[in-house]
């Protein structure tokens, strides 16, 4: 396992491309072909990435103005400079949304890595009974939408009508997932629920790579179960592990069907809850794709340069 | 959040290799068999018990819904709740779950095509502009997709693509990191020299490209495929704004919207609940029958990296 | 609630100025109400219905029996701000969606904004203008121009359940410090109780109780808003939910009508709510409590305003990418006014207070058993529907402000900031957001 960046560099490096090879005969057809071959893609790409977000780009840097108390007498587009970014950054509720996710990111996603590799750890120890059962029982919940996972965990919340709530309140606690300090980590632990089991069958399959010959010299070594985990297969399953951890927080950025069904059970839920719930509420509540446009430039921008910054990050150390 | 998170996590997984698995050779002791299968039992009841809720939750009136223990049954009805589910609005249901199939099998199989062919493409042959072509196209896996939805919904207003079948279909048929998985793998298994046969044979580039380079992805597509699937599967964002006419709903948009009326009719918890589950067997069951061929597809597809 | 000026649509514009233009950015292209007349269908054609209003398509039904060439679907949109407007918003922005869609009077605005709504006084709607209140006609109304028709006008009063106020001896208060010191004593008898609950996310009753107490948030001057969240009305409303959140005196978990809230309702842990006519078919949904309810006059404020407010309230519009407009037309028109259309709504959807001045219902003009044998239609909401602020106006950002006094209340709600403080914050906020509309707007206060 590494890094996806330094094994695309080396496959393009180590394996010259055929027609490489033999410049001479490089005739017309295979000129033609990889274009013909990336053309229906290349064209999806640029109509479903690029061009929208071009498009929202102009729309970023557009205004309306408009005559009479309704807009009646006439409304006119006008180029507006950097306006919307500023109204979107220099307003406290998206700002606050960005704070939150990144909170999120930074307490769920270690949580839940660290979970998941011990359960991964704990799964391939030979100390576990009926393995396939429990990890078809962990990766179950991958197959239920976010937002439905939403919809039967608000239930699951929701005093009156949640069995959870009810025994715990039986045993003297006084439960409450929704309220406006506890709302984010009930969303966490649904994200959680949804995403554990899958992420566990990634670091089981990294486990799986470790080559046989690893365990047996740390056997040789005398290495205890423990020692096992924590000095030879914890090394090895690091580098995605981290990634997976740094691209879990970038993720997080894109939270929307969770807090959106959750705000039909939670009052500290707002429609800016999330920057992607609060470009959604400009653009479908307010009417105001402008700073619609700005909001979800700054969303892209900000999941691309905390990508990017990282895959330089890996990289660099890999190399 | 949903629709990114399996990508980047793919992305984790390339360049590993399946050697042989290892399970220790000796046996541990009794006592911490014991203590880590309950620790792993316990875990399962929180991985469970939600699933176990629903499916008593679905089986009971709304009435009984608000007054009965949660966790046991009561006025058995799971049968004519669901029954209600097919029924009601004459099988608007039913016409929601193949709506997501079109959208999640549809997409994904045409993805799983287009970035075959465009990896393939960057792997095989050398051209100007490959360079640029592949940086364009990580760029597209870094940006996240529900980052473009918003977008894509203003594009798509002006271009009269929303609220149709292609509004989530076009976007569905595009995966970058398919691609860049598709690159990565064509890079490692199809060789040169049976190109280059193929070639002194007299096929045709793209004949070489479906007859062999296909073949030989299989194990890339299939991951590619289901990924894509449910990445599809599980969309909420996209949907949601770009379709106004429930008869275009997948299932996520449309369960939404009965929860939404429960604020109203409470008579829609029993439909909900029982939706929720008729709407989750299928796919936990296809996760777990198919979770072999996910492992296998996200392994064996460095084998010979 | 017949007194002239009864909304800023009536008087805001001078005639002539019905004529809506220009393209609004996401709604993109001309106004509709410019265009040539969209020609009745030639064949059968299906109107689509977007609403929240429960088992909509029984009535629907009724008038397909007799309309087999214009059928209509009622579709559920989620309740107004919680997804039904997100909803027509975006069909609107993407030139599709439903006919007909079910907009509250307080949205109809923003909806203006967006040119969104046909103008049906172009399709002949003038000659039905009769058959509705005069006041109900000019809420809906700009210039010439009619942009919804009254389906439920939301006149409030106060739902209690008798049982709970009888066991600590009390009696409906009729003044809003009255309430306070019920809510006391609603909380003193048992801790976990609360009189109300309240939605933080949803504080539309504050805009209301405003409403009542006075308060003109909104006053169009010529072709310029006059802004004032900061006048002594809105105040002293302020002032009184502050004190009811120091005090805790709302369960501000539980917004009325949500399953939280009926399943309190039902055990008794919540006692009363505050809320429109239509509230009472969903009071009527909280279980096992038939016969135990009552309905009382919303309380007054002291020194200021007015017996009742409005609260929601429907109209039914035609939405500006309709294809028949002239037909959807005609179906509101029916529904709106024949009595069994009328009695239907009432008997399944729940709808309100009839905006018919001929005819309530026929279940309205008699006792109703749920409510312990009260004739309250008659009783509480015939007089409330009449003593209503006339210096009232929705402005076109009512969603944006909502959100904004959300936030208010959500910073109060933790302990925070004091609402009477955060009112000059609102009031500029609410001058920026109408300045990045592109309208006029002044402040009519001293902040």
């Amino acid at each position: 396992m590494s890094a996806p960046a330094a094994p695309a560099a080396r496959s393009t490096g180590a394996r010259p491309a055929v027609s490489r090879r033999r410049p001479a005969r490089a005739d017309h057809a295979q000129r033609r072909a990889p274009w013909l071959l990336l053309a229906p893609f290349l064209v999806l790409f640029a109509l479903t990435f690029v061009l929208p977000i071009v498009y929202a780009v102009g729309q970023s840097f557009t205004r309306v103005e408009r005559q009479g108390l309704f807009g009646e007498d006439g409304i006119t587009s006008r180029f507006a400079g950097l306006d919307n970014y500023e109204r979107a950054l220099g307003d406290p509720a998206f700002v606050d949304s960005i704070w939150r996710v990144l909170l999120f990111g930074v307490v769920q996603v270690p949580v839940m890595i660290v979970a998941v590799t011990i359960l991964a750890l704990l799964l391939e120890s030979a100390s576990a009974k009926w393995p396939a059962f429990f990890r078809a029982a962990y990766f179950a919940p991958y197959g239920i939408p976010g937002v439905i996972a939403s919809i039967l965990w608000s239930f699951l919340y929701l005093p009156g009508f949640s069995p959870i709530v009810a025994g715990l309140q039986a045993l003297g606690f006084a439960p409450d997932f929704l309220g406006p300090q506890t709302v984010l980590w009930s969303i966490a632990n649904i994200v959680t629920w949804s995403y554990a089991g899958y992420n566990m069958l990634i670091v089981i399959a990294q486990l799986k790579a470790i080559p046989g010959e690893v365990y047996e010299a740390a056997k040789v070594d005398g290495a205890g179960p423990f020692r096992l985990a924590w000095s030879v297969q914890l090394p090895l399953i690091r580098p995605a592990l981290v990634l997976t951890t740094v691209f879990s927080i970038i993720g997080t950025l894109q939270l929307f069907a969770e807090p959106q069904v959750m705000r039909a059970v939670s009052p500290a839920i707002d429609v800016k809850y999330t920057p992607n719930f609060a470009a959604y509420s400009s653009a479908f509540s307010y009417n105001d794709y402008g700073v619609a446009a700005a909001q979800a430039v700054v969303i892209a921008l900000a999941a691309f340069v905390l990508s990017f910054v990282f895959l330089r990050l890996v990289s660099r150390r890999d190399s | 959040m949903t629709a990114v998170r399996p990508e980047e996590d793919r992305l984790a997984t390339i360049g590993a290799v399946q050697r042989t698995p290892q399970r220790g050779a000796t046996r541990p002791p009794a006592a911490r068999t014991i203590i880590v299968t309950a620790v792993l039992a316990l875990v399962a009841v929180y991985f469970l018990v939600p699933v176990y809720w629903v499916v008593v939750a679905a089986s009971k009136s709304t009435e009984d819904l608000f007054t009965t223990n949660g966790f046991w049954f009561a006025g058995f009805q799971l049968f004519e709740n669901v029954g209600q589910v097919f029924a009601f609005d004459d099988g608007i249901f039913v016409r929601w779950f193949f709506n997501s199939l079109l959208y999640a099998g549809g997409g994904a199989l045409v993805a799983t095509y287009l970035a075959a062919a465009g990896g393939y493409a960057l792997a095989v042959y050398d051209f100007k502009g490959r360079d640029l072509v592949f940086g364009l196209i990580l760029g597209g896996v870094l940006v996240p997709g529900t980052a473009t939805a918003l977008p894509l919904f203003l594009m798509f207003s002006n271009l009269g693509l929303t609220d149709s079948y292609l509004g989530v279909l076009l976007p569905s048929f595009v995966s970058p990191f398919g691609f860049f998985l598709c690159r990565i793998f064509a890079g490692a298994v199809v060789p040169a020299s049976l190109v280059e046969s193929a070639r002194l044979d007299g096929a045709g580039e793209l004949r070489i490209f479906h007859t062999f380079g296909l073949r030989m992805m299989v194990p890339a597509l299939v991951t590619v495929f289901l990924f894509q699937f449910v990445g599809i599967w599980n969309n909420y964002l996209l949907p949601l704004i770009m379709l106004a006419d429930e008869q275009l709903y997948p299932i996520t948009v449309g369960l939404v919207n009965w929860r939404a009326q429960t604020d109203r009719l409470p008579e829609f918890y029993e439909l909900t609940t029982a939706g929720v589950l008729v709407s989750v067997v299928p796919l936990v069951v296809l996760m777990v029958v198919l979770q072999r061929f996910w492992r296998g597809g996200l392994t064996e597809g460095s084998v010979k990296g | 609630m017949q007194t002239t000026r009864r909304g800023a649509l009536g008087a805001a514009l001078g005639a002539g100025a019905v004529v809506l233009s220009g393209c609004a950015a996401g709604a993109a292209g001309d106004s509709v109400n410019q265009r040539p007349l969209k020609p009745r269908a030639d064949g059968p054609i299906t109107l689509t219905y977007w609403a929240w209003l429960k088992d909509l398509q029984s009535v629907c039904d009724l008038w397909n029996a007799e309309n087999p060439d214009v059928q209509v679907k009622a579709v559920w949109s989620g309740a107004g701000t919680n997804g039904g407007y997100t909803r027509m918003f975006g069909a609107l922005a993407a030139g599709g969606g439903a006919d007909i869609a079910q907009v509250e009077f307080q949205v109809l605005p923003s909806f203006l904004l967006q040119n969104g709504l046909v103008d049906l006084s172009r399709y002949g709607f003038r000659e039905h203008l009769g058959d509705y209140r005069e006041g109900d006609i000019a809420r809906v109304s700009l210039g010439d121009g009619v942009f919804g028709v009254p389906q439920d006008t939301g006149p409030m009063g106060w739902f209690y359940r008798r049982d709970v106020l009888d066991a600590i001896g009390a009696t409906p208060p009729a003044t809003w410090p009255e309430w306070a010191d019920l809510a006391r004593a609603v909380k003193e008898a048992n801790p976990t109780h609360r009189l109300e609950g309240f939605s933080i996310n949803d504080p539309n009753v504050f805009t209301s109780l405003c409403m009542q107490a006075g308060a003109a948030w909104f006053t169009p001057d010529g072709d310029e808003w006059v802004v004032d969240l900061t006048g002594g009305p809105t105040r002293t409303v302020a002032e009184f939910m502050d004190t009811a959140f120091s005090e805790d005196l709302y369960d501000t978990a539980l917004a009325p009508f949500s399953s939280g809230w009926t399943a309190a309702a039902a055990e008794g842990s919540i006692a009363a709510v505050t809320t429109g006519s239509w509230g009472d078919a969903l009071v009527q949904s909280v279980g096992g409590t038939s016969g135990l309810w009552g309905v009382a006059p919303l309380p007054v404020w002291p020194d200021t305003g007015y017996a009742s407010a409005t609260l929601g309230g429907s109209t039914a519009a035609v939405l500006a990418t309709s294809q028949h407009p002239a037909e959807a037309m005609d179906f509101i028109h029916w529904m709106t006014t024949d009595p069994r259309a009328i009695d239907a709504q009432i008997e399944n959807c729940g709808i309100g207070w009839s905006p018919s001045p001929d005819y309530i219902g026929a279940s309205r003009q008699e006792p109703s058993e749920f409510f312990g044998g009260q004739n309250y239609n008659e009783e509480v909401f015939v007089p409330a529907a009449d003593a209503q602020n006339p210096d009232w106006a929705w402005s076109p950002i009512f969603i944006e402000l909502n959100d904004a006094l959300s936030a208010v209340f959500r910073e109060r709600g933790a302990g925070g900031r004091p609402i009477v403080d955060a009112l000059p914050a609102v009031q500029e906020q609410t001058l920026t957001i109408m300045r990045e509309k592109g309208l006029r707007v002044r402040a009519g206060s001293a902040s």
